[in-house]
């Protein structure tokens, strides 16, 4: 019997691993393009129709659409997407005032930045929300996106970056009487790939994964967010599960294939704040 | 650094204005343009992280008629037998659920880095569940543990094993909680201790790949206690995010049964609209708060010392 090569254990091993990761996501894909009465059916006793689906359909599909739930997609997209753009701008801004510019209580002011990535917004929400309300800003984008646009930790991460930037370049720039916008604009934040990618993932996945916040400041179907919507068909007396799932399957669908081809950065961008 | 990065500054503001007087005006230029730079962030995180806290700190001491009353809040929920089990729950399931989420993402790492096959592949595959809403990864482990009906039980049935109650089950219900947030959780963490482990030098890796006993003692005494901060970084953070586990609670066990799952930010989130007693919700936050901050100020430290020590 030849010898077996030294990655097969390992390899068998991480593979069983991650099957059994995977099956609850297999699960909710083929569940999805089953018709609603066939979905429940197949879970017990067990069987390969589980996994294998007996008749496909994409009706869940399109009944979760015409029940309006493209307007869900769209506002958890755009708040997404929103607050990753402005985000990116304004983290960099603020990190790049506190590594390339020289003034005074820079140390202070940095200190400041740090408090409030130690402060979990989950925990203020509800008070937050309250005087969101107070001041008649529930319903609205700009409470949704809010507390997901500034994020000290994105700053802290773009900063440790930018200081590893050599300050030789931001001289040279400034004798050839170059802006301070535009040694940002056209020399950090060309040269900061990495670490923009990991700022715009966390900001990403503050948003998309954001539950209770859009629970608190939204009451209308206008400005729902998508994962409230799912959890608010659980809740009505007629439920289908069929829809449930095939909205799970898209917002799913939509991070992973955001997320998944920039990984690679994501993983050089934890190694420049020191965690590794 | 900082040292570092003024001497340059000054050479560079040197060359461009010569001259005390000009120097300052350069000074005060630069404090002008940091000061734009950074006002649209900070405004922003004043709005929606500093001025929050401070609102919930002068909240936790009025009554629901907004009167002070002092330490009255805390009074009441350190007596209260509601708040004192959400602590109790809050803590056994932390003492549960990070050392099974830090053992199983450090396994999946030592898998992934000491010779499987296509390492990249599986690290991207088993990070898919965290990029899943965890509203809706509760959905549908939700459904899996269905008693009658779920995908949970038909296995359990399939291999000759008792049914079990799951959610339903107040014996069980914090068990399939960590089932379901550990499956969010571990792929995320392996991801950072890869990262960890990667960084450990090659000579040691070159130990490490030999078979048998000896990997086993290369692995207790030397790799992992090279890997310290990485793991460290992992407990605590895991930690913080475990202290506010709220989505699950609140979509598939609303706290229970009989408050077996009432974890403290569920807890907060029924005070404050169940029984509409928001400064006792601000009070309760301010000592979850006080745990998470000095949690996560630990994880800072921790981080800082790992960078000026190299």
């Amino acid at each position: 019997m030849p010898a077996l090569p030294k990655s097969f254990v390992p390899t068998l091993l991480i593979g069983i691993v991650t099957a059994i990761f995977m099956t609850p996501l297999m699960w909710l894909v083929v569940s999805a393009f089953r018709p609603e009465g066939d979905i429940l059916g197949h879970l017990s006793p067990l069987t390969w129709e589980i996994i294998v689906p007996a008749r496909v359909t994409t009706e869940n599909f399109t009944l979760l659409i015409e029940n309006g739930f493209g307007r869900a997609v769209f506002n958890s997209v755009f708040i997404a997407f929103g607050s990753v753009f402005l985000g990116l701008l304004i983290n960099s801004m603020a990190a790049f005032a506190l590594s390339a510019i020289e003034f005074p209580r820079r140390g202070l002011v940095f200190a400041v930045v740090v408090v409030t990535f130690l402060i979990p917004f989950e925990a203020i929400g509800i008070p937050l929300a309250g005087t969101v309300r107070q001041l008649n800003l529930d319903n609205s984008y700009a409470a949704l996106m809010g507390p997901g646009i500034a994020n000290g930790f994105a700053i802290f991460m773009l900063r440790q970056f930018f200081l590893s930037i050599p300050k030789e370049l931001f001289e040279a720039a400034r004798v050839d009487g170059v802006s301070l916008f535009q040694i940002y604009w056209r020399i950090y934040v060309p040269l900061s790939k990495a670490p923009m990618v990991g700022a715009g993932i966390i900001i990403f996945l503050f948003q998309w994964q954001a539950y209770m916040w859009p629970l608190l400041v939204t009451n209308t179907r206008e400005y729902e967010v998508a994962p409230v919507a799912l959890a608010k068909l659980i809740g009505q007396f007629d439920f289908d599960l069929g829809q449930m799932l095939a909205g799970a399957v898209l917002l799913a669908l939509i991070p992973a294939l955001v997320i998944l081809p920039l990984q690679r950065y994501f993983t050089q961008s934890i190694a420049g704040t020191g965690v590794k | 650094m900082s040292a570092d990065s003024s001497i340059n500054l000054t050479r560079g503001g040197a060359l461009l204005s010569p001259g005390s007087v000009e120097d300052k005006k350069g000074r005060h230029q630069a404090t002008l343009s940091a000061i734009l730079f950074l006002s649209p962030a900070f405004v922003l995180l004043i709005l929606f992280r500093l001025a929050p806290v401070i609102q919930v700190f002068f909240d936790s001491f009025l009554n629901s008629s907004s009167e002070w009353v002092g330490l009255e809040n805390y009074r009441f929920l350190l007596e209260s037998d509601s708040f004192l089990n959400s602590i109790r729950v809050t803590l056994l399931f932390n003492v549960l659920i990070n050392p099974i989420q830090i053992v199983m993402a450090l396994g999946m790492a030592l898998l992934i880095v000491d010779g499987a096959k296509k390492p990249g592949m599986w690290q991207t595959l088993n990070l898919l569940p965290v990029v899943v809403p965890l509203a809706i990864s509760s959905l549908i482990w939700g459904v899996a543990f269905r008693p009658d009906d779920g995908i949970i039980n038909a296995i359990l049935i399939a291999v000759g094993l008792p049914e079990q109650r799951w959610l339903t089950s107040a014996d069980q219900a914090m068990m399939s909680i960590i089932i379901l947030a550990s499956w969010v959780g571990v792929g995320y963490w392996s991801l950072f201790l890869v990262a960890g482990l990667h960084q450990v030098p090659k000579d040691v890796m070159e130990a490490a790949t030999l078979d048998g006993a000896r990997y086993w003692r290369t692995l207790w005494y030397v790799r992992l206690p090279l890997m310290r901060r990485p793991l460290a970084f992992v407990l605590v953070a895991d930690t913080a995010v475990n202290l506010l586990l709220f989505a699950p609670v609140q979509i598939l066990t609303r706290g229970g049964p009989v408050d077996s799952t009432n974890l403290v930010m569920f807890d907060i989130y029924r005070n404050a609209f169940v029984f509409a007693d928001l400064p006792l919700a601000a009070a309760e936050t301010v000592l979850l708060l006080i745990v998470v901050m000095a949690i996560v100020g630990l994880q800072f430290f921790m981080l800082n010392q790992r960078r000026s020590g190299s």
